[in-house]
């Protein structure tokens, strides 16, 4: 039994601990980069993980809650940092007899060609048009069993790339979709009342945005999880029959689901488009659909504080382990290997050695449910048989 | 038959049929699953389909619940047409069902599976869901509270309703099971094989289980059965099918004598000996 | 009450108009760009030799994209998993044959007979390299998730097709590598109605179509091939008839991997250049090629690959190589949003 404080009740206590522990952490997370002098790559390290964080947390409301096995996230990616590009930055500048179109935005930006939305409006239209997307892209899969939806939705996602890359040589009256590789740079650094513009060298505004953006995104999903969409969710990938049997409308539920994650995604793409300062066809490969994959997985699949922790960790591997550690091991050895030249080859080891090792994640989803039913009286189980449910015989 | 008086039927069969299924037929390519199969369902009656294995019943049951469209024939449930209609449509016209596998949702407790059950009755949308108005809040409480009342209903002690259905035995997941189904508070209920696994002492207290429900909450019940003591303990009316059609209806003594029916059970030869 | 039969007639011509989009739909929509480009060219430039060239390209090089589909609908059929990592086997196929049949001293102009020789030695080495490659991959990456749920192993292939990924590139770094033209491969053999015939497309198709009948006889005929059939319909009927399931699969992914070497070899003398990403592009492509045909269907593998090299050919020609990858993803998508089932569909173990 777990121990009890005198005068509350369990459940009340541990969500004391919860929101203490909350606060505390967004205390940390605030103060920390005063660690570090202004402008140091950990900083920038740190606000992009948390980007991560908020892609990965998209993608685990897919995977994760409702079982949809998306390979293609990078398209909302691509869609969030493209709004970004396009209504924030000079790129169409022959709008408006090249004065350039402006909305709510100050100081030199209200002059300049090109479109320039304020940021918080281009959050939102980011948010929006993934979701739509998400909506697109999901649509087909619908009726798909659960390889299908990967290939169906990696499809898009390469399209997409397809379009980003090429996307340079389709004008439409003067003005090209997209940069290509060169990409739609520089983009507009985010432009807040009070707190004023961010630098591209003052990295700590940029980093506590994201932070703040994490605690939203860490809010809807808390939420979400424990309501009425989110147990139907996962009622549909733990058994789609039962599911519709009991009166949850698969299509609906589902498109929430992709539409949902879809808009995170978006919302990380911006704030990513304009971090980065540059929206190119190179950033939104394929690799980029299985390093957020990788995030849920090693995180723990439909596990909310997982997710955040496998994102934490692997966009650290990925920008700092791998270039920074790893990579001085062959010089002490004497070899001029170049390590990062194996970092996809390590990204699918360390894929493979999770599902084989740990597929639960490093903090499973009900860990401690299921720790208290290892102590269960009453364990005199039947494991449920998951037939398939279509026999041609009564 | 035996020289005493025609049995006389129960009152429950004249009631006016809550579910009319008309003419069904189910083609799956060559093959014909269900052949030309009417069948009326009195409101309040508990009534069970019957047949050797192979014989379309479940078939019949997923065409009745919306999981397959019949290639013919019209199904309607109060006054409703539901003949394409999908499960979860079915579902929420008053039509719930229990599985003969047993499928709960492994990685939710036993109330979590029940509050399942109520999802089409709960109204919170994604943007209540996030905001979490006094409504919404309202709707989580009494959704959980009427959870935890199933649950009690059909027998599963409090200190159980938070663990793992899965870890549950297997007597107390049937009757999660049946708790989740209703939770959406049904008109009707279809039973799949329920007694599946049980012993003869679990066996009978479903069956009082039954008629309880039907007393208390008004319930219109449908078995597919294949244990006889249930089958003829419970059923006020059969209905035989055989390599996916009807070959007899009616009460069970009538129905259990019928050489039609002995001979669909275990072959020819007995039917004449019979 | 109801005396008569009421069949529920309007809905049953919805089901009909769907069943014919279904079937038929497919099947237009592949028609519909050659077609197209047909009349096009018609009018240009008064023949069909541009279409025709396209389509003979589009055959040959389809028919190594077969090859590669057979692999992954074999592997489907039986275990119901797509071989992410089938791709890069195919890659190392190439990789594989390139360097052997350097490393043995073949070059172009040498004698046919030399040459010959060569090259069905370098088919073996590959082959026999990449079934071992693919039995490793089931071994490590599947056997031990059979019982998890389908998420586990896809993840687990990807992962593999990242490795194999990398080991390309640290072995012929990151650009595309130019590799001895053994075979003469633009050399014009025939000239049919105007349309060219080379070297490459007699070898893509005197390779492929004696390997396709092999595999369908041995597939129909041996006692492996019938233990595969069996396990792929029911394995634990198929246990239970004595039969080892386990060796069973082993031997289908090592037979698949086989199929991607010998296709690996080819597409090397074929394009006389090989990268490390080829395997990616290579998978999806051959992907889309066996589901076209109908998973699990041999014949409709091959008949996929086909059709997909010709839509990659016309593409190629007329929208443009960059945007080909994109057109082929869309008949992909299309594909299965329409007839998931395929051309030849065949029913799998569960409906769907």
């Amino acid at each position: 039994m777990t121990a009890r404080m005198p005068s509350l009740p369990a459940g009340e206590n541990r969500r004391r601990l919860n929101i203490g522990l909350a606060l505390v952490a967004i205390v940390v997370g605030i103060i920390l980069p005063f660690g570090w002098p202004n402008g140091a790559p950990f900083i920038q390290d740190c606000a992009q993980a948390l980007a991560y964080v908020v892609m990965a947390l998209g993608l685990n409301i897919v995977v994760g809650f409702a079982g949809l096995l998306d390979l293609g996230y990078v398209a909302f990616f691509a869609i969030g940092a493209y709004m970004a590009g396009y209504f924030g930055s000079g790129f169409f500048d022959a709008i408006n007899h090249q004065k350039g179109l402006h909305f709510l935005v100050g100081g030199t930006t209200a002059h300049l060609p090109g479109i320039h939305f304020n940021f918080i409006v281009i959050l939102i239209i980011a948010a929006a048009v993934a979701a739509l997307a998400g909506l697109i892209i999901g649509l087909p899969t619908l009726r798909l069993r659960g390889d299908y939806i990967a290939i169906v939705t990696l499809a898009f996602g390469e399209i997409i790339y397809i379009f980003a890359v090429n996307g340079d040589s389709i004008v439409i009256g003067g003005q090209p979709l997209t940069a290509g590789r060169q990409g739609i740079s520089p983009v507009d650094p985010i432009d807040l009342p009070i707190v004023g513009r961010f630098g591209l060298l003052d990295l700590r505004p940029w980093y506590w945005f994201a932070l703040a953006l994490v605690v939203i995104v860490l809010f809807v999903n808390l939420r979400l999880r424990d309501s009425r969409l989110g147990r139907a969710w996962v009622a549909l990938r733990e058994d789609e029959v039962a599911a519709v049997a009991m009166g949850i409308p698969a299509v609906k539920t589902k498109l929430q689901a992709y539409a949902t994650g879809a808009a995170f995604g978006g919302i990380a793409g911006a704030f990513l488009g304009s971090f980065l300062n540059t929206v190119n066809a190179d950033q939104f490969q394929f690799y980029f659909s299985i390093l957020v994959l990788g995030m849920v997985i090693l995180g723990g699949l439909g596990s909310i504080w997982g997710v955040v922790l496998g994102a934490i960790v692997l966009s650290f591997i990925n920008s700092w382990f791998i270039p920074d550690v790893l990579s001085t091991i062959p010089g002490k050895l004497g070899s001029t290997f170049d390590v990062t030249q194996i970092t996809f080859g390590i990204y699918g080891f360390l894929l493979v050695v999770i599902m084989i090792l740990r597929p639960q994640g490093l903090l499973p989803e009900r860990r401690h449910k299921l720790e208290l039913a290892e102590h269960d009286e009453n364990d005199d189980s039947v494991a449920t048989a998951n037939e398939s449910f279509y026999t041609a015989q009564a | 038959m035996s020289a005493l008086q025609a049995p006389t039927p129960p009152p429950s069969l004249a009631n006016p049929a809550i579910l009319e299924a008309t003419d069904i037929t189910k083609q799956f390519g060559g093959l014909t699953a269900v052949s030309d199969v009417s069948f009326t369902l009195p409101e309040r009656s508990i009534v069970s389909i019957i047949g050797p294995n192979g014989a379309g019943k479940t078939t019949f049951f997923n065409i009745l619940t919306g999981f397959y469209k019949p290639t013919l024939g019209r199904i309607t449930f109060a006054g409703q047409t539901i003949t394409r209609s999908r499960p979860d449509v079915v579902m929420k016209a008053g039509m719930a069902r229990t599985f003969q596998n047993i499928r709960l949702f492994a990685t939710m407790t036993a109330a979590e599976n029940v509050m399942i059950g109520e999802h089409s009755g709960m109204r919170a949308g994604i943007f209540g869901s996030i905001v979490r108005t006094p409504r919404v809040r309202r709707e989580e409480r009494e959704t959980l509270e009427k959870a935890h009342a199933e649950l009690e209903y059909v027998g599963i002690p409090a200190r159980l309703h938070d663990h793992l259905a899965i870890n549950l035995s297997y007597g107390d997941q049937r009757r999660v099971e049946i708790a989740r189904a209703l939770a959406s508070d049904p008109k009707v209920l279809l039973l799949d094989e329920p007694t599946a696994g049980m012993n003869p002492q679990e066996s009978a207290q479903l069956t009082e289980f039954m008629r309880k429900l039907r007393a208390e909450r008004g319930l219109t019940i449908l078995l597919i059965e294949h244990d006889m003591k249930v089958v003829m303990g419970v059923s006020e009316r059969l209905t035989v099918l055989d390599h996916g059609e009807k070959i007899a209806e009616g009460l069970p003594a009538e129905v259990r004598a019928n050489p039609r029916v002995v001979e669909a059970y275990l072959g020819r030869s007995a039917s004449v000996e019979g | 009450m109801e005396a008569a039969s009421i069949p529920a007639q309007q809905s049953f011509s919805v089901e009909r108009l769907r069943g014919l989009i279904s079937k038929y739909g497919i099947i237009i929509l592949l028609l519909a760009g050659p077609i197209a480009f047909a009349v096009i060219d018609l009018s240009d430039q008064g023949n069909l030799v541009r279409l025709g060239d396209n389509l003979v390209a589009g055959v040959s090089n389809g028919a190594i994209w077969g090859l590669v589909a057979i692999g992954y609908t074999l592997v489907y059929g039986i275990v119901e998993l797509i071989n992410f990592a089938h791709g890069d086997v195919f890659m190392i196929g190439s990789f594989v044959s390139a360097s052997f049949f350097v490393s043995i001293g073949l070059h172009q102009g040498q004698e046919v007979f030399v040459l010959f020789v060569g090259l069905v030695l370098t088919l073996v080495i590959a082959m026999f390299a990449c079934g071992a490659l693919n039995s490793m991959i089931e071994r490590v990456a599947y056997r031990p998730l059979r019982t998890a749920p389908k998420l586990a192993p896809l993840i687990t292939a990807v992962g593999f097709s990242f490795l194999l990924q990398n080991v390309g590139l640290l072995w012929k770094t990151g650009s595309q590598q130019s590799i001895p033209d053994l075979i003469n491969a633009q050399h014009t053999l025939a000239t049919i109605f105007g349309v060219q015939i080379q070297n490459s497309a007699v070898l893509a198709i005197a390779v492929t179509i004696p390997l396709l009948l092999l595999m369908t006889t041995f597939i129909s005929r041996s006692r492996l091939g019938k233990a595969m059939r069996a396990t792929a319909q029911d394995p634990e009927a198929a246990r239970l008839m004595g039969i080892n399931v386990d060796t069973t699969i082993s031997l289908t992914f090592a037979i698949g991997g086989m199929l991607a070497g010998a296709a690996g070899l080819i597409y090397a003398l074929f394009q006389t250049t090989i990268w490390y990403f080829q395997g990616f592009t290579g998978g999806l492509i051959a992907f889309t090629a066996a589901v076209m045909g109908g998973i699990g269907n041999l014949r409709g593998a091959v008949l996929g690959g086909l059709i997909i090299g010709c839509i990659q050919q016309i593409s190629d020609n007329r929208i443009g190589t960059s945007w080909t990858p994109a057109v082929v993803f869309g008949y992909l998508i299309l594909i299965m949003v329409f007839k998931p089932t395929g051309l030849l569909g065949e029913q799998t173990r569960d409906a769907g």
